[in-house]
């Protein structure tokens, strides 16, 4: 078995679509040194660090050479892990990773999106690259622009999950009403957290109803924003931790596994061979591996609460199926019921998650970020009202392919 | 001094470039062979001799089998809707896509709806995304039997397919 | 270390300008030969890491579409960005945390592709040294290469020394790009100039290449292999960014080299290592990598060059296959070297193996200036 890891220091920044207060290593380094504050490490005796973005997004290639300075990287390992939507995800893993091995004792690891430097939006400077090289040789072969305007143009940015929401809702039978409540939640939840971007106090389902639709069965109200913002984990090994902190947030399991790229189109513009983009099959295998290291036999009774990787509302649904933490189709008879609701049976983002705050880098850590929380009783305004003994954290990214869990408790055993 | 601040003055802010563009792709010529098959109303796929899956259009490698996918099958220009979505209905100059407008490019007609498809063509375990065309889009359902869509004069490129169409008997 | 770690098995591309596969080929080819090295097949791996970046790649989120080639279905998988050392540091860790017991690395550019010259310009930052457009890695080298120059007396003859040595050794192995066996130091140094004094000879190629290496516990290296190398010391430090660092000496490696040292108990690394592999990217770099490591006191790098000392030859060789300046696929050029330095160790490097080759060190880096630095110390039974 690993030696014992632990999460000891979180910070997170303010987020927001635009903030053109601070330079990119500036808002990094708000997030990083919160962390490292609240862990009380000084960053001398911080070891390695862990960094991640979509440097796509943020126009600035290999940025940790340039914003290491801000962070009291110099002379420390730095290692920089990219995965797209899962960035924070595999950030926060390595960290983890790091310590775990025994080369290191105390790990800060950043993860961090700032949107608002592209002129243009992420979508295109950041997510449009995602396929391009395989789109390339698919117009080389004479697709032509009416032909991929056809297909792709529709619901841009929001691409692939609409298609997926749709495979969701058919083998489910839920109703697009599901993920206007989803996204209701979300906003509300969103309102008692300080650092949330998206904030809608009282929002009601029939609220996100009334919004235009981008294309079915997807309305404006569900999809996610684009923020700017950085989330800062400090990891170390046990008996650091218990020196340092009073309750540190254990790892007790984690996985990220990678699944067939899922997109329709290959390298090199092939197909390829996932029907269903709603079967995400790594999710599944992750969330069994990460609960087996946890020693969790029945995840629906032992977990006390769930931050999901949610950009669209179905994810929320569909994850929660895939971590187990409902029977399969079973996920919104439980959020008619309420049992997600951040007072329910088994809160699902009391955070707001993606939905309300998507800082793409970031995004996946603050999952983690939120879940160490919870198991801290630092959550303050969107504290879970029971005691959480373990909390199960996902991140979603890639090609729709790539699953990070991560598995925190309240004791190391 | 607190990290969080209150307060947030606008920064000055400079001016950079950052080209993607410059880039050569390199790629194999599977979807040439794909492309010649159109020629022929043929939609050829790649087939794994290690777990049997038939990938349409053809891809080098099955990552399940990690081995290279050496057969080749052709499969039906019928299939089957596995998803779908609709864009709201295109009105002249409210939409843009990648900068264009369906309406002006004639791709929709004004007041019509995009209905793109995911359709897995009979024998195939991929799935291919298409316009469904000829259909309203409340009558467009997951499961639906659809079939190819050919232009009428094919000269061996992806564009030979339109798309497909509801088949109704 | 809780645990020893040993490399069970390695494959590299024939490197070269241009190569006529696409990357998803290449990556196959690559993994699939380290495979077949460790006599294993893709079940047996526990864990995959590669490394490349979203820019060189010409994607964002790159991973995902040579993820199955990689062998990466279903299995735990990441990518640590920039050097493949970092990708190794990364794999070492895992296994060394008792979760994993067999690793697959993976690093691969295709240089042909874009500029990784015109990708190193985006490395600066963008507020204030992007905006002058006249830095990129050859211009910051060759900054770096006069002030080493000045400081320490070299002159251009020496650093075209480190080039006629280097591409010479390239000459001897099949995988490298630019082979030259007969250079003489005159036609180094009439090669054309891009930033003074950075010649094309004295600056590695623009490469297309990959390479693959399999990681085993030492339960389970035991079970593939007799010969397994062992991975005795890592260490890896980043510098400050280009503006806020001295230029003339590498700091960071040096730091590097300490961690990796101390793990593997080596107090004189010139006695105890039998052979070197480096990643100079520039000629100048040989000699500031030698002084990082230990090899010899500050500024005496060319006396290494000049006696010889770090020839095929010598007492102790320095890049018998022709280092990065033989070859130079950006984000594969460093986890090359460890392949080349495991060659040595279990006696496989036809037509450039050194005798008595037991333990020996690679090196990796990235950055503009070689700010960040990755050294591994392997050896044998």
């Amino acid at each position: 078995m690993p030696r014992p890891v632990a999460i000891i220091g979180c910070g997170q920044t303010k987020h927001l679509s635009r903030r053109r207060d601070v330079s990119q290593p500036e808002l990094i380094a708000e997030a990083a040194w919160k962390a490292m504050e609240d862990a009380n490490v000084t960053p001398d005796e911080v070891d390695a660090v862990v960094v991640g973005n979509m440097q796509g997004f943020g126009g600035v290639a290999q940025p940790d050479l340039w914003i290491g300075d801000w962070i009291g990287a110099p002379g420390k390992p730095v290692m920089r892990v990219t995965t797209g939507g899962t960035t924070g995800g595999t950030v926060a893993q390595a960290g983890y990773y790091h310590v775990a091995s025994g080369l290191h004792n105390v790990v800060l690891a950043v993860a961090w999106e700032k949107h608002s430097d592209s002129k243009e939006s992420g979508a295109t400077t950041g997510l449009g690259h995602v396929g391009f090289g395989a789109q390339v040789n698919l117009f080389r072969c004479g697709m032509g622009l009416k032909g991929f305007i056809a297909t792709s143009g529709v619901g841009m940015a929001a691409g692939v999950a609409v298609y997926q929401a749709m495979y969701y809702m058919h083998r489910s039978g839920c109703g697009i009403e599901h993920f206007d409540m989803v996204a209701a939640k979300s906003r509300r939840n969103a309102a008692k957290n300080k650092y949330a971007h998206l904030q809608w106090p009282n929002c009601t389902p029939e609220d996100i109803a009334k919004t235009e639709m981008v294309a079915y069965p997807f309305r404006y109200g569900h999809v996610c924003p684009a923020s700017d913002g950085a989330a800062a984990l400090v990891f170390a090994d046990g008996n650091t931790a218990r020196k340092r902190v009073r309750t540190p947030a254990w790892v007790k399991g984690l996985a990220s596994i990678t699944d067939e790229e899922n997109q329709l189109i290959s390298e090199s513009g092939g197909g390829v061979g996932i029907i269903d983009s709603s079967e995400q099959m790594g999710a599944r295998v992750a969330a069994q591996k990460a609960y087996k290291m946890a020693g969790i036999r029945d995840p629906q009774k032992e977990i006390d609460v769930a931050e999901l990787y949610q950009p669209f509302p179905n994810q929320e649904l569909l994850f929660a199926e895939k971590l187990g933490l409902f029977d399969e189709g079973k996920a919104w008879l439980a959020l008619e019921k309420g049992e997600t609701d951040i007072d329910g049976r088994l809160p699902c983002d009391p955070s707001g998650g993606v939905m309300s705050t998507n800082a793409i880098g970031a995004a996946a850590m603050l999952r983690i970020l939120e879940c160490a929380l919870q198991v801290m009783g630092k959550a303050e305004e969107h504290q879970v009202p029971k005691k959480v003994n373990i909390a199960v954290a996902h991140g979603w990214g890639g090609s729709t392919n790539y699953n990070t869990v991560t598995v925190l408790g309240s004791s190391p055993d | 001094m607190p990290y969080i601040k209150e307060e947030r003055p606008e920064t000055l802010s400079v001016e950079g470039e950052w080209a993607y563009g410059a880039h050569v792709y390199k790629a194999n010529t599977l979807l040439d062979e794909f492309c010649e098959g159109l020629r022929e109303k043929k939609l050829i796929g790649a087939l794994c001799m290690g777990c049997g899956k038939v990938i349409v259009p053809p891809r080098a490698i099955c990552g399940r089998c990690h081995i290279r996918m050496e057969g080749r099958q052709v499969v039906s220009d019928r299939g089957t809707v596995v998803s779908y979505i609709v864009s709201p209905p295109m009105v002249k100059g409210k939409y843009k896509m990648l900068g264009m407008d369906p309406v002006e490019l004639g791709i929709v007609k004004e007041g019509e709806s995009l209905v793109p498809g995911h359709v897995r063509f009979d024998g195939s375990d991929s799935p291919y995304n298409l316009p469904i065309l000829n259909a309203r889009p409340e009558e467009v359902r997951v499961g639906m039997r659809v079939k190819v869509v050919w232009k009428e004069d094919l000269e061996g490129k992806l564009s030979d397919i339109e798309g497909v169409e509801p088949i109704r008997d | 270390m809780t645990r020893r770690v040993a490399i069970v098995g390695y494959a590299q591309s024939n490197h070269q300008y241009d190569m006529p596969l696409p990357r998803e080929d290449m990556v196959f080819e690559v993994v699939k030969g380290a495979l077949e090295d460790a006599g294993i097949t893709k079940k047996e791996v526990d864990t995959v890491v590669s490394a490349s970046t979203d820019f060189l790649d010409g994607r964002t989120i790159s991973g995902v579409f040579y993820g199955m080639a990689a062998g990466a279905y279903l299995k735990d998988e990441s990518k640590a960005e920039e050097d493949g050392t970092l990708a190794l540091y990364y794999a070492f860790m895992r296994i060394l945390t008792d979760i994993y017991d067999v690793a697959l690395v993976e690093a691969h550019t295709q240089g042909s592709c874009i500029n990784p010259h015109q990708v190193s310009f985006y490395m600066l930052d963008p507020l204030f040294d992007r905006q002058f457009n006249v830095l990129n890695d050859i211009a910051t080298a060759a900054l770096q290469a006069r002030m080493y120059m000045s400081k320490y007396d070299v002159a251009e003859e020496d650093i075209a020394m480190v080039a006629v040595k280097n591409l010479a050794n390239a000459a001897s192995n099949p995988h490298a790009h630019r082979r030259m066996l007969d250079v003489t130091p005159e036609e180094v140094l009439n090669s054309k100039l891009y930033y003074e004094p950075i010649r094309e000879l004295t600056m590695s190629p623009i490469s297309d290449g990959a390479c693959a290496l399999v990681l085993a516990s030492e339960e389970r290296a035991r079970e593939f292999t007799d010969s397994p190398v062992w991975i005795l010391g890592a260490g890896s430090c980043q510098d400050s960014y280009l503006r806020d660092r001295n230029l003339h000496r590498l700091e960071s490696l040096e730091k590097a080299a300490q961690r990796a040292y101390e793990m593997a108990g080596i107090k004189d690394p010139v006695s105890e290592l039998e052979v070197l592999e480096v990643s100079e990217k520039f000629a100048h770099e040989e000699m500031m990598i030698y002084e990082a490591l230990g090899l010899c006191r500050e500024g005496k790098g060319r006396v290494l060059i000049e006696d010889g000392i770090t020839s095929k030859y010598g007492e102790l060789p320095v890049n018998p296959s022709g280092g990065a300046l033989g070859a130079d696929p950006v984000c594969a050029t460093g986890l090359i070297r460890v392949i080349e330095a495991a060659k040595q160790i279990n006696g496989e490097a036809n037509g450039y193996q050194m005798p008595h080759a037991c333990r020996a060190l690679a090196h990796g880096q990235f950055g503009l200036c070689a700010q960040k630095n990755v050294v591994f110390v392997l050896g044998g039974e």
